[in-house]
C-alpha cells in the first residue's frame, strides 16, 4: 500500500546528553531533525550533576557547546515540555503523536526575570529534587536551554499569575497556554529516554525515609553543586552544620534480586566522586566507601588508584545489612566487614546511597522491543527505524551515551536512506 | 630432585561442597553466594557467632567439613529470617543453617556447644509433654554439663527461679502436658519415619 514519500526527518525523543548528541550528529549530517523534551529545558540528568568522573570538569562545559551547535544548526527544531503518546507505522513512515505540556510563556521571553520579582509564591524545586523552593515564574536553572521562564502550574488562575503576566514587558506570557497534542511524520526514532535513580524507599532496611541525613547519589550531586540548594557547600540536611563523618553505601538496590538485579556500572565511580568532593572541603573529614566489588573499569582505575591514597578515604568491603536511625535522626550503618569479620555499628553526620539507574517508563513502546529491565535493545526482526541512544538502552556513563548516541545517529540515518531507496509498493529488494 | 609438599594445617574435604549442595534443603543455591556480608551483617546476634553464615558458606566451598559442623554459628541461629530475606543472591540462607544443624546432629557432631545442648533439651521436653517446662528443660540442659556442673549452674540461678515462681512464670509439681500427647508421638514417630527413610533413599542414589 502506498503511504506517500519516505520521510527523512529523525525523531529524538529524550533532550539529555545522549539526545542532543544523537540529534547533533544526525542534522550537522544534513538531516532534519526533531529533539523532544518533556521537561522545560535541555541537558537532561547531565545538567544536574556537579562534575563529571574522572577528570572532574564540569558539565556546563560539554552542554555549553551542544547548546551552540544545536541553536547554529536550522534543521534543528526542539520541542520542550513534549511527550510522545503514540507510535505507529515502519522505517520512513513513522506518525508519532505528540503532547505538549503549557509552560505559559512564549517564545517572547527574554529571560529577564522580572516575572519572577512580581510573585513571592514559591513551589517545590524540581531541579534540586525537592531539596529547596524556587519561585512560580523561574528558569529551570541557571544554564537552562531554551534560556526561557516556566509557570508553575500550580499558580494559574490565581492573582499571582496575573502578577506575573503584569510585570513582563514583552507579553511573553500567555496565561491561556494548554495541553495539546501534535502529529508528527518521521522517518525514524531514536529513543534516548535516559533513566531515574531506584526508589530508595523500597530498600526499606536502608532507613532512606527515616532520616534527614540519609541521601542519595543525585541528591549529593546537587548539594556540592554551587547552584544547589546549599551553594555547593555539603551540608548535614538535618541541621545545616559541616558533615565530619560521610559513609557512601554502594549497591544500594543494585545487583541484588530483591531489587535491581543488574550493575549500573557508573556508582563505584560516581561515589568515590562524591568522597573527593567531601574530602576538597573539609581536611578533616573521613569518608568510608561500603563496597562489594570496586568495578572501575580500564582507564577509571587510574582514578580508583588516586581516590585510593587518601588515607581519610576508606574502602570498606561490606555491604550493610541495614541502617538504624537514632532519637536524633542520627545514622548507624549496621554490618560486617568481610575482610575482618568484625560486626560493626557506626554512626555518620551524612549518609550517600548509591542507587542504580532504571530506565524511564515509555507511554508507548509498542514498536520497541525492550529487556527484562525495560531498556530499549535491538532484537533479530526488529524496526530498522527505531534505536536507542544512551542509557535508555542500558547501563552507562557520559562518554559511552555519547559514543551510544553517535551508533544510534548512524543507524537512524541508514534507516531512512534505506526507506527512502525501497519503492514506495513496499516491494522487496534483492541485493 | 623433588622437594616435599608442605603438611596441611587443615584437612580439607574437597567433594564436601557438592555433598552440601545435594544433601542440605536450598543449599543448591550457595553456588550464588558473592560473599558481600549482607547476612552477617544482618544477624541479630551476628557477633555471637564464631563463623556467621557468610564465612560458613566460604568454608562449606573450601571443604573445611569438621569446622562446619562443629560450628555454633549452627545453633545460634533464632530463625529470624533477615539474612534470607536480605539475600541479594536470593539464597535461603535460614534453611541451609538450620540443615546443617540437623545433619550435625545425625553425623555424631555438635555435642559440645551450649545452644545445641540447650536445643536437645528443649526437643526432649517437646517429645515427652507436647510443650515446654521451663524447670525440667533448664535442669537437662544444666546437668548436660554433669552432675557437679549441672548443681553448680543450678544454684546460680536459684534467684531467677526463685523470682520465676513467684511471678507464676515457673510452675513447681508435675509437667503440663498438651491433652493429645499420644496423637503427637504418633504425629512425630511417623515424621522420624518419614526423614529415616529418604535418607535411606538419599544413601543409595
Amino acid at each position: 500500500m502506498n503511504q506517500g514519500p519516505a520521510s527523512q526527518t529523525i525523531l529524538v525523543v529524550g533532550g539529555g546528553i545522549a539526545g542532543i548528541t544523537a540529534a547533533v550528529e544526525a542534522a550537522e549530517t544534513g538531516y532534519d531533525v526533531i529533539l523532544l523534551e518533556q521537561s522545560p529545558a535541555l541537558g537532561g540528568r547531565v545538567s544536574a550533576f556537579n562534575r563529571y568522573f574522572p577528570k572532574l570538569c564540569h558539565p556546563t562545559c560539554g552542554l555549553e557547546i551542544n547548546y551552540q551547535r544545536i541553536r547554529k544548526n536550522p534543521r534543528i527544531k526542539v520541542m520542550t515540555m513534549a511527550r510522545v503518546v503514540s507510535l505507529s507505522g515502519q522505517a520512513g513512515n513513522y506518525s508519532v503523536a505528540v503532547k505538549t505540556m503549557p509552560r505559559y510563556v512564549n517564545e517572547k521571553c527574554t529571560a529577564c526575570g522580572d516575572c519572577a520579582k512580581a510573585t513571592d509564591v514559591e513551589v517545590a524545586n524540581d531541579f534540586n529534587f525537592g531539596m529547596d523552593k524556587v519561585n512560580a515564574a523561574y528558569l529551570p536553572h541557571e544554564h537552562a536551554f531554551p534560556p526561557r521562564y516556566v509557570i508553575a502550574p500550580e499558580v494559574i488562575g490565581t492573582d499571582a499569575a496575573e502578577k506575573i503576566r503584569e510585570a513582563c514587558k514583552y507579553g511573553a506570557i500567555d496565561l491561556d497556554d494548554c495541553e495539546a497534542t501534535v502529529d508528527l511524520k518521521v522517518g525514524a526514532v531514536i529513543w534516548a529516554t535516559g533513566w531515574k535513580p531506584y526508589d530508595a524507599s523500597k530498600i526499606t532496611n536502608y532507613s532512606y525515609n527515616l532520616s534527614a541525613d540519609i541521601i542519595n547519589n543525585l541528591e549529593m550531586e546537587r548539594l556540592a553543586a554551587h547552584n544547589g540548594p546549599t551553594g555547593g557547600k555539603i551540608l548535614r540536611p538535618s541541621n545545616g552544620e559541616p558533615v565530619k563523618r560521610v559513609a557512601l553505601i554502594q549497591c544500594a538496590g543494585s545487583r541484588d534480586t530483591n531489587h535491581l538485579p543488574y550493575c549500573s556500572r557508573i556508582c563505584c565511580l560516581g561515589s568515590m566522586k562524591h568522597a573527593v568532593y567531601v574530602r576538597e572541603q573539609y581536611a578533616d573529614a573521613t569518608v568510608d566507601i561500603y563496597y562489594i566489588d570496586i568495578r572501575a573499569h580500564d582507564k577509571l582505575e587510574a582514578f580508583y588508584q588516586r581516590v585510593a591514597t587518601d588515607p581519610q578515604i576508606n574502602f570498606i568491603k561490606s555491604k550493610p545489612g541495614h541502617i538504624q536511625v537514632e532519637d536524633d535522626g542520627t545514622p548507624v550503618i549496621c554490618g560486617e566487614d568481610t575482610l575482618s569479620r568484625e560486626i560493626y555499628a557506626r554512626s555518620y553526620d551524612l549518609v550517600v546511597l548509591a542507587l542504580g539507574m532504571e530506565p524511564n517508563a515509555l507511554s508507548d513502546t509498542s514498536a520497541s522491543s525492550r529487556d527484562d529491565y525495560g531498556f530499549i535493545v535491538p532484537m533479530p526482526g526488529n524496526d530498522a527505524g527505531i534505536s536507542s541512544a544512551g542509557v535508555a538502552g542500558g547501563p552507562l556513563d557520559v562518554s559511552m551515551s555519547v559514543q551510544s548516541a553517535t551508533a544510534a545517529a548512524l543507524s537512524a540515518i541508514q534507516a531512512v536512506r534505506t526507506a527512502a531507496s525501497l519503492p514506495a509498493q513496499g516491494g522487496s529488494v534483492n541485493e | 630432585m623433588t622437594a616435599s609438599l608442605p603438611e596441611n594445617s587443615h584437612k580439607y574435604d574437597l567433594g564436601f561442597a557438592r555433598w552440601v549442595y545435594k544433601n542440605i534443603n536450598g543449599a543448591d543455591k550457595l553456588s550464588m553466594c558473592m560473599q558481600c556480608g549482607t547476612c552477617s551483617g544482618s544477624c541479630p546476634i551476628g557477633s555471637d557467632m564464631d563463623n556467621g553464615p557468610r564465612k560458613l558458606f566460604m568454608m562449606i566451598r573450601a571443604g573445611m567439613k569438621e569446622e562446619v559442623f562443629n560450628s555454633d554459628t549452627l545453633w545460634n541461629c533464632t530463625s529470624c529470617y533477615r539474612c534470607t530475606v536480605r539475600c541479594p543472591r536470593g539464597i535461603p540462607v535460614t534453611y541451609i543453617v538450620q540443615g546443617l544443624a540437623a545433619k550435625a546432629t545425625h553425623l555424631g557432631y555438635a555435642t559440645e556447644q551450649d545452644a545445641a545442648r540447650f536445643a536437645k533439651s528443649f526437643w526432649w521436653s517437646l517429645t515427652h509433654f507436647g510443650r515446654t517446662d521451663e524447670r525440667l528443660v533448664t535442669a537437662k540442659y544444666y546437668f548436660s554439663f554433669g552432675l557437679v556442673k549441672g548443681i553448680k549452674k543450678s544454684l546460680e540461678n536459684l534467684k531467677i527461679a526463685f523470682g520465676m515462681v513467684m511471678k507464676g512464670r515457673m510452675h513447681l509439681g508435675p509437667p503440663h502436658k498438651v491433652s493429645a500427647n499420644k496423637d503427637l508421638r504418633a504425629i512425630l514417630a511417623k515424621a522420624q519415619e518419614i526423614e529415616a527413610r529418604e535418607q535411606q533413599g538419599g544413601a543409595e542414589s
